[in-house]
């Protein structure tokens, strides 16, 4: 369905030195920089798939939905969606997807809302009977009744977006290119979206790419993973084994009186660990163990602990994804300087 | 044909939606208009008066009121913002939700626009011929208004507006290289001022100059709709400023679209 090839994107920037001086420079002798803002990004999704494409902040991800959503040209390499080349034929293509991008709207913003849909309709092409189902199942999942006769300017951030999802599946798309849908909102809203999501997806197969910084969103939508940083592939791959093949991370919270001291130091000594392998967070009357447990089991790493200080209550905690996305992006970071 | 302006209309519609409700915006902008045409017609009311009354360069000083406020309202009808709307598009990188529709991107353009011009036409328009007739009639005591001059305005100022359209379509695009095109409107819009003769009308230039500005696309914009409507062509003539606006009009066309296959490749969407 969605094939991208050895995508890269140079963009040029004016650097300027600091100061007036520099500004002054920059306005006679601009210095260009080439930024490379994707660079040999492949991976393959097939129909009905729906891809978490994630990284940390300016890892790239937007420049490469931009691309695939044939917004940008790329500087090299190839996509293919559905056998189109995006910027081939824009007009033909963007007819069979549809696109989210969470920091902007493609609702018209002086329109009511309801207006906005009917002149989506026609632009798509999407005949009365489909217009009338799609819009039923939208007002159902989304729950756009409240608020579909206010011009779009006047909708709350939470509304505008599940206005923004609607107009993206109003045309029964093929590929649905979700940039970042749930930014900011509260739990009942993003839950919406993630209803809304599944559901087209389950009921017409359709393909979804979807970027986002919220971890449940991953945990709760994706088959699948690809996560880049500064660029470049990092990971391609279930999130099950991701978890585990980096999810040894364990947590134990452990509530003690205030009379324990017991150092991170201590237990590093103790257990014969590395610094990587272990961290200990320290609270009022209750410290957090973090630690690998691949080098230590649970079961030891209890009986040490309770064998050095009184306990009056444990809980365990099980790999946090957010957790092994963190210390990949560390890895990343770190293998790059 | 009807399938296609049901997909565009809606992109006027939106135009009009959003003047009506920022009418300040827009009613601000015709009284700036008038205020500045009758500024220019207390400046040539002196010049004409200094020069001992009579006639200037084969205008007598009804001609130049009738220039003076149909070549600006005739400015304000052509005026394209299409130049702005692409810079600030580009700058705050929502021109990329443009790119995601299935429409033709400078018809979208355009249909958004129309909208306006069609009442500029209704509110601006009229209410100025009317009153400029009623000028005429009380001046000379005749009545000078001619309907076949008046049709042929109309058609001359759709090709001027096409032509003003296109040539600030050209200028947007350079927002895909430059990024910020405050100063190049700027620029544009004084040049544009200057040589679409509502400033001056060309005919008041030297020859040299003037035959040069004449076959430039900018005088098609204000001056040829206006020295048609005051009937100071022949016949000949004004097939031929006619004709000539057209092709103009094919021209930029072509031009635009090649601009755009540069551009499209350069874009690089800022933020987001």
């Amino acid at each position: 369905m969605i094939y991208a090839e050895h995508l890269r994107k140079e963009f040029k920037k004016t650097v300027k030195d600091p100061g007036l001086k520099g500004s002054f420079k920059a306005l006679f002798n601009p210095k260009k920089e080439i930024v490379v803002a994707a660079d040999d990004i492949t991976f393959h999704v097939p129909e009905g798939e729906i891809l978490g494409f994630i990284g940390p902040n300016g890892a790239g991800k937007s420049t490469v939905i931009k691309m695939l959503t044939g917004i940008l040209t790329p500087t090299s390499g190839e996509c293919r969606i559905n056998g189109k080349i995006p910027t081939n034929d824009r007009k033909k293509y963007v007819k069979e997807i549809g696109a989210v991008f969470g920091q902007r709207t493609q609702l018209w913003w002086d329109l009511p809302l309801q207006e906005t849909y009917h002149v989506l309709k026609e632009i798509y092409e999407v005949d009365d009977y489909k217009f009338k189902k799609r819009m039923d199942f939208l007002n159902e999942v989304l729950e756009l009744e409240k608020f579909i006769k206010s011009p779009v300017r006047t909708l709350s951030l939470g509304q505008r977006m599940r206005a923004d999802i609607a107009a993206s599946m109003l045309h029964s798309p093929k590929v649905l290119f979700l940039d970042e849908p749930t930014i900011g909102l509260d739990v009942v809203v993003k839950d919406n979206i993630r209803q809304a999501i599944m559901k087209i997806n389950k009921e017409e197969k359709t393909t979804v790419v979807l970027t986002t910084h919220d971890i449940s969103d991953i945990e709760l939508l994706c088959d699948r993973i690809v996560m880049i940083d500064k660029g470049k592939n990092v990971y391609d791959g279930s999130l099950h084994k991701l978890r585990e093949n980096y999810g040894q991370t364990r947590e134990l919270v452990f509530e003690t009186d205030n009379s324990s001291k017991l150092t991170e130091e201590q237990f590093r000594k103790g257990l014969n660990l590395k610094k990587s392998d272990l961290v200990v967070e320290r609270e009022q009357n209750s410290f957090k163990v973090k630690f690998n447990s691949k080098k230590i089991p649970v079961g030891e790493m209890l009986g040490y602990t309770l064998s050095l200080t009184k306990v009056k209550d444990i809980s365990v905690k099980d790999a946090d994804i957010e957790e092994i996305i963190r210390s990949l992006y560390r890895q990343g970071g770190a293998s790059d300087e | 044909m009807s399938k296609i302006l049901k997909r565009y209309v809606p992109f006027m519609q939106a135009g009009v939606q959003s003047l009506i409700i920022y009418r300040m915006n827009f009613i601000g902008f015709v009284i700036g208009g008038l205020i500045y045409c009758f500024v220019m017609f207390y400046l040539w009311k002196a010049v004409f008066e200094s020069s001992g009354g009579g006639e200037f360069f084969g205008f007598s000083m009804a001609d130049m009121v009738v220039y003076l406020f149909l070549s600006n309202t005739t400015t304000q009808l052509t005026y394209s913002s299409v130049s702005t709307t692409i810079g600030e598009e580009i700058r705050d990188g929502s021109i990329s939700m443009r790119l995601l529709k299935p429409v033709n991107t400078d018809l979208s353009y355009m249909f958004s626009e129309l909208g306006e011009v069609m009442i500029k036409v209704a509110v601006l328009l009229l209410p100025i011929i009317i009153g400029l007739e009623i000028y005429r009639f009380r001046t000379t005591g005749v009545i000078m208004f001619n309907a076949v001059n008046f049709i042929l305005y109309l058609l001359s100022v759709v090709l001027a507006y096409i032509i003003s359209f296109r040539v600030n379509l050209c200028f947007g695009f350079i927002a895909f290289y430059v990024k910020n095109l405050w100063g190049i409107n700027i620029l544009k819009n004084s040049l544009i001022g200057f040589l679409s003769g509502s400033l001056i009308p060309l005919a008041f230039m030297p020859s040299t100059l003037r035959v040069c500005l004449e076959y430039m696309p900018f005088a098609s914009m204000a001056y040829t709709p206006v020295m048609i409507y005051m009937g100071k062509y022949e016949v000949n003539e004004m097939l031929f400023r006619l004709g000539l606006q057209a092709v103009w009009a094919v021209l930029l066309y072509g031009f635009s679209k090649l601009i755009w296959l540069g551009a499209i490749k350069k874009l690089s969407v800022q933020g987001g």
